[in-house]
């Protein structure tokens, strides 16, 4: 059965297989690169705060955005095309060629075909998702060491940890059950691209309810000084102490700015902060990173099983067990 | 070894084609004393019919004693058939045949018409014979 | 004798109607079955009932031994290479004979490293065949095995079932809506006419216990009060009636017995009758 499995799905597993090792040589010779060119430039202290270290920490940013934007779609678009080609013809395509009549009519009884099956495929997709993590995490700190956005950046929080693994096992079941309920591949795989890209923005929305916010009230600034802290929202405080949608007219004068410029704004905070206002922000330290990791891997996980289960029932309920 | 053919549009039950051609060559001398039979798989490869078909008309070759069964060996012909007269002179008699048939197709007639020819004067002849 | 597969009071519904319904039937070892029945009768239904690929609503399958199963359209895997077919086999299947496969598939001169997707529709065939006898099964289940076969690959198909029916005890259940092609090659027939069992029986049995009789049209109704009649025509003054059942004494009557297709056709033209043995027994 295992073999049957590499088998059939031997195209998918090298390109996937190939795909990482290219993306591993180019995350790798980008680190490289980048590393000789810190080696050469480098001034004394640097990286650290100086001022001279400023050159350095742009040009280090630009070799980092050249290799990104190359791969920043790969988040979403990755567990995309493991669901349409690992997940859609596991089911849809022996359905569409009826050879769902041939692999279930043998003595490997069709629970065991489906078991197998899954147990291998899924198995290979998790270990392709945190290879990409691995990769990934060792290749950002080169660039990003101390000004990390790991976790405010969900783009990037879906690249590193076990993120990656857990988005391709989603994308894997989604295509695995909408190859059973459509039996064909091609709506099957339509149906998890529309399923994945819907999920993400889902997931996006709740992710801020995976913990309860801290709330930290500012006084002199409306930003919080970490990057990659994830906002959840802001209200100003009142001098009594309540919190309120906007300030009161009366407090403060407000003018519209003009073009780009931030000049009537910023007087407008100032006021207020002078008249004992502060800004309260709900937010969620970076801290955080591996809580939220874990909770939106266990609730892909869960629906990944889920996915499984009706997908098995839908194939055991026609072909007995 | 007799090979055996059908004929589907023929009507005659196909396990009796098969008996009939049996005797056909026990009297033209296709087949004598000692010769296996073909098996029955050996005769479906060939034929594409039903095992149990062939299986009835070696049955019926045996209730007329003209075949054995041997168990684990195959089906052998016991005894030829037609009126004991000797091989050499069934090839005589054939020659007769054929110039007789040449001269009937000279004269114009067809195989239907040599055919009928050929039932009515055999029919008359043992008629008479058996009167 | 024991019946090799039997189903008794078969049901199988697909979303509200019935594809089957009340099916009882008994097929008894070494046989060679034939399943007829128009289009949508419900004889691929009762096949996937037989192999496991449906799950009956009412009723059970029994199915004493191996069971093998060729389905319509013979589905195999086109980017699998003939070899990597068989390989297949030998890996979804315990007791896979690989030598008898390899060697059958050999003496067809089918080339082991050709895409099964490249070779002919008889090729084709004869793989899908081969992947099914290799498994050394009880019973043989056939789905359609010689629709979209030219008449050279029907006669080699039939000839490699038959051969293998000859060599071991088989038993195969195999349908068709050509009833010509199953003449001389089946024993056994089964006809199912909108999802229920019509005819079951021994061929030679059925065709000897009906009749076709023909005589004057006034006298029809008299002969057809004293018999059992499947199916009655007309043409001019002479009525022609196929009946289950002894011939008619007056001599203004002929009767012969029917041939096969005649007896089916009679039987599928007039779904109210039935021919079945009696619920105790099998026939043969």
């Amino acid at each position: 059965m295992i073999w049957l499995t590499w088998r059939q799905h031997r195209p998918q597993i090298l390109l996937t297989a190939a795909f990482l090792a290219a993306l591993g040589l180019l995350l790798l010779g980008s680190a490289v690169e980048a590393r000789l060119y810190l080696a050469e430039h480098a001034p004394p202290g640097c990286p650290g705060a100086a001022t001279a270290c400023g050159d350095l920490a742009v040009g280090l940013a630009e070799r980092y955005d050249a290799v990104y934007s190359v791969f920043g779609w790969m988040p979403l678009v990755l567990p995309a095309l493991i669901g349409a080609f690992w997940g859609a013809p596991l089911l849809g395509r022996e359905y569409e060629r009826g050879t769902h009549r041939l692999a279930w009519t043998q003595s490997v009884p069709p629970w065991r075909w489906l078991a197998v099956k899954l147990a291998v495929l899924g198995g290979a997709v998790v270990a392709g998702g945190l290879v990409l993590s691995l990769m990934v995490s060792l290749w950002r700190p080169v660039f990003r060491d101390g000004i990390d956005s790991a976790f405010g950046n969900i783009g990037v929080f879906n690249m590193v940890g076990v993120a990656p693994a857990a988005w391709w096992l989603y994308a894997f079941a989604l295509g695995t059950l909408a190859g059973a309920v459509f039996r064909r591949t091609l709506p099957a795989m339509a149906l998890v691209v529309a399923g994945v890209a819907a999920t993400m923005f889902a997931l996006f929305a709740l992710s801020d309810h995976y913990a309860e916010p801290v709330r930290a009230e500012l006084t002199g600034a409306v930003v919080l000084d970490d990057p990659d802290a994830r906002l959840v929202r802001a209200a100003w405080v009142e001098p009594s102490g309540a919190e309120v949608a906007g300030p009161a007219a009366a407090a403060c004068p407000r003018r519209v700015d003009t073009g780009r410029s931030g000049r009537n704004t910023d007087a407008w905070h100032a006021c207020l902060f002078a008249e004992g206002y502060r800004f309260a922000v709900y937010y969620h330290p970076p801290a955080r990173f591996w809580r939220f990791q874990w909770t939106e891997a266990a609730i892909l996980l869960t629906a990944s099983v889920a996915f499984g289960g009706l997908a098995a029932r839908r194939v055991l309920r026609r072909a007995g067990g | 070894m007799i090979e055996f053919h059908l004929d589907r549009a023929s009507g005659v039950a196909t396990y009796l084609q098969l008996v009939h051609q049996v005797k056909q060559a026990l009297r033209l001398g296709g087949l004598r004393p000692g010769d296996q039979l073909p098996t029955a798989r050996e005769v479906v490869a060939s034929l594409a019919i039903n095992p149990n078909t062939v299986l009835k008309a070696y049955r019926e070759l045996e209730r007329e004693g003209l075949v054995e069964g041997r168990p684990g060996q195959g089906t052998f012909v016991r005894r030829a058939i037609g009126g004991g007269a000797p091989l050499a002179e069934h090839h005589r008699l054939r020659r007769g045949l054929e110039q007789w048939v040449g001269q009937a197709r000279e004269a114009g007639l067809d195989q239907e018409d040599v055919r009928a020819l050929f039932a009515a004067v055999t029919a008359d002849a043992f008629t008479e014979g058996v009167a | 004798m024991t019946p090799v597969l039997e189903t008794t009071g078969l049901g199988v519904r697909h979303r509200r109607a019935w594809a089957l319904r009340d099916c009882s039937l008994a097929l008894p070892r070494g046989r060679v079955a034939a399943l007829v029945g128009p289009n949508g009768a419900g004889k691929t239904t009762l096949m996937h009932a037989v192999v496991g690929l449906l799950r009956p609503a009412t009723g059970s399958v029994t199915a004493r031994g191996r069971v093998a199963f060729m389905a319509q359209d013979k589905p195999l895997y086109d980017g699998f290479t003939v070899a990597e077919m068989l390989a297949f086999g030998r890996r979804t299947n315990p007791g896979w004979d690989g030598e008898a496969a390899a060697s059958r598939l050999a003496a067809l001169g089918i080339p082991p490293g050709r895409k099964v997707g490249r070779l002919s529709g008889g090729q084709q065939a004869q793989v899908a065949l081969t992947l099914a006898l290799a498994r050394r099964p009880g019973l043989l289940v056939l789905d359609e095995p010689l629709a979209n076969l030219d008449p050279l690959a029907r006669h080699d198909v039939m000839r490699a079932i038959m051969a293998e029916v000859a060599e071991r005890e088989l038993t195969v259940l195999l349908s068709s809506h050509v009833v010509s092609d199953l003449v001389d090659t089946c024993d056994w027939l089964v006809v199912l006419n909108g999802g229920r069992v019509q005819v079951s029986g021994d061929i030679e049995d059925l065709l000897a216990g009906h009749l076709v009789l023909n005589g004057p049209v006034e006298l029809a109704d008299g002969v057809a009060a004293g018999t059992r009649v499947v199916a009655a025509g007309r043409a001019g003054r002479r009525a022609t009636l196929l009946v289950r059942g002894g011939p008619v004494a007056d001599p203004r009557w002929t009767s012969r017995h029917p041939g096969l297709e005649e007896l089916v056709m009679a039987y599928l033209r007039s779904p109210e009758s039935a021919a079945l043995p009696r619920p105790a027994g099998v026939g043969g």
